[in-house]
């Protein structure tokens, strides 16, 4: 997730990809890594990785498996692992996170909240039960 | 019983030796059957239809993307597709422009044709469907001014580009992997700000009040239209080289 520099990057293999010239309006659900360069209006789910680029402006809840922000987010968001929140990130919203790192210059307007070590063991038993489904 | 269905285009002097190189060949590998030649055939769906009814086990196109679509619409939701479904092969032998679909099976020229045919390695094919209407490869619009709506999202477009709806892949510089008989559609937006958005969906609605759909590159249609993709509904026989695995 971070470069040489420190820097946080981009994922090289993604499922979906939303370019800057896209907005998405309503519920986007993916089943892989997410990467999302322009607007998103609504809420957006994947039990996989996401990632907002920098000029990303996404007005939506958001739930990931891990996440990757650098842009604008209005809404709140819920990495079960680990989020990675970069120095252009501007989040209003509530941030919910099994991990977190924050660089320099990122503004949050909301609250923190690191998920539990029980909570996190119910969230991972949760997800071999529907996979074993 | 092989029968080969040689386009109306074909009349063209400037493709007499291409077609006996081929037929020379067909005949030295054993594949030679019967010729139907498309001109002067005015009910071309019921030429076909009545192959397919007498054994044919493989069809061949000889000619193009064109050539390949109006065998596809002539069986496809008629009374003889679960026949040809279960018992007939397509095969594609490319002459001329428009061939797109020959390469993304892997098939480059006529001679190479007949050595694919020969080694019958068979790919049960999704096709996609728009309106009313069966693709192989793609369907394509401009992208400014395109609304596409999936299940419980919709995505707007907002710079000049291109949208392709993609079932099988054309382009062999193409980076995206696309599955044929994997159900589903990939669409990808590229623009002229050298963004591409690419997602992967069984279904989709697509408009656009200025442009019209494409599909294969051959037929025009209007928005708003639906595009879904149905699974496994032809069985090709492809080349080593084609773009999917």
């Amino acid at each position: 997730m971070f470069n040489k520099d420190n820097k946080l990057e981009k994922f090289k293999d993604a499922e979906t990809v939303i370019g800057a010239s896209v907005k998405v309006k309503g519920n986007f659900q993916g089943q892989g890594n997410i990467i999302v360069e322009g607007a998103l209006e609504g809420s957006l789910k994947t039990n996989a990785n996401l990632y907002v680029g920098d000029k990303a402006q996404v007005v939506a809840n958001i739930e990931a498996k891990t996440a990757i922000i650098n842009g604008e987010l209005r809404g709140n968001i819920k990495a079960k692992g680990y989020l990675a929140i970069g120095e252009t990130a501007r989040i209003f919203g509530d941030v919910h996170y099994g991990e977190i790192s924050v660089e320099k210059g990122a503004v949050i307007n909301g609250q923190l909240l690191m998920a539990t070590e029980e909570h996190r063991k119910n969230e991972s038993k949760k997800e071999d039960k529907e996979t074993e489904k | 019983m092989h029968v080969y269905i040689y386009d109306d285009y074909l009349n063209k002097n400037k493709y007499n030796k291409a077609i006996n190189r081929m037929e020379i060949r067909l005949t030295d590998l054993g594949l030679n059957g019967k010729i139907i030649r498309l001109s002067g055939i005015k009910n071309i769906k019921g030429t076909i239809q009545n192959e397919i009814k007498l054994g044919a086990k493989t069809i061949i196109a000889v000619g193009n993307n064109q050539t390949v679509n109006k065998i596809i619409g002539a069986i496809i939701d008629t009374d003889i597709y679960s026949d040809f479904q279960k018992k007939t092969l397509l095969g594609i032998i490319p002459l001329g422009d428009d061939n797109s679909i020959a390469a993304s099976f892997g098939i480059k020229n006529e001679e190479e044709a007949c050595n694919i045919l020969l080694a019958r390695r068979v790919e049960k094919i999704d096709l996609g469907l728009v309106g009313k209407h069966y693709f192989l490869n793609q369907a394509r619009i401009q992208s400014l001014g395109t609304t596409i709506n999936i299940d419980n999202y919709s995505l707007e477009i907002m710079e000049r580009g291109e949208v392709k709806i993609i079932n099988l892949l054309s382009d062999p510089k193409e980076t995206i992997k696309s599955n044929p008989h994997d159900g589903l559609l990939d669409i990808v937006i590229d623009t002229r700000k050298k963004d591409r958005t690419f997602l992967t969906v069984p279904k989709l609605k697509i408009s656009n009040p200025q442009e019209k759909l494409i599909i294969d590159g051959v037929l025009d249609i209007k928005t708003p239209v639906e595009v879904e993709i149905m699974r496994d509904k032809v069985n090709v026989i492809v080349g080593k080289n084609r773009l999917f695995e």
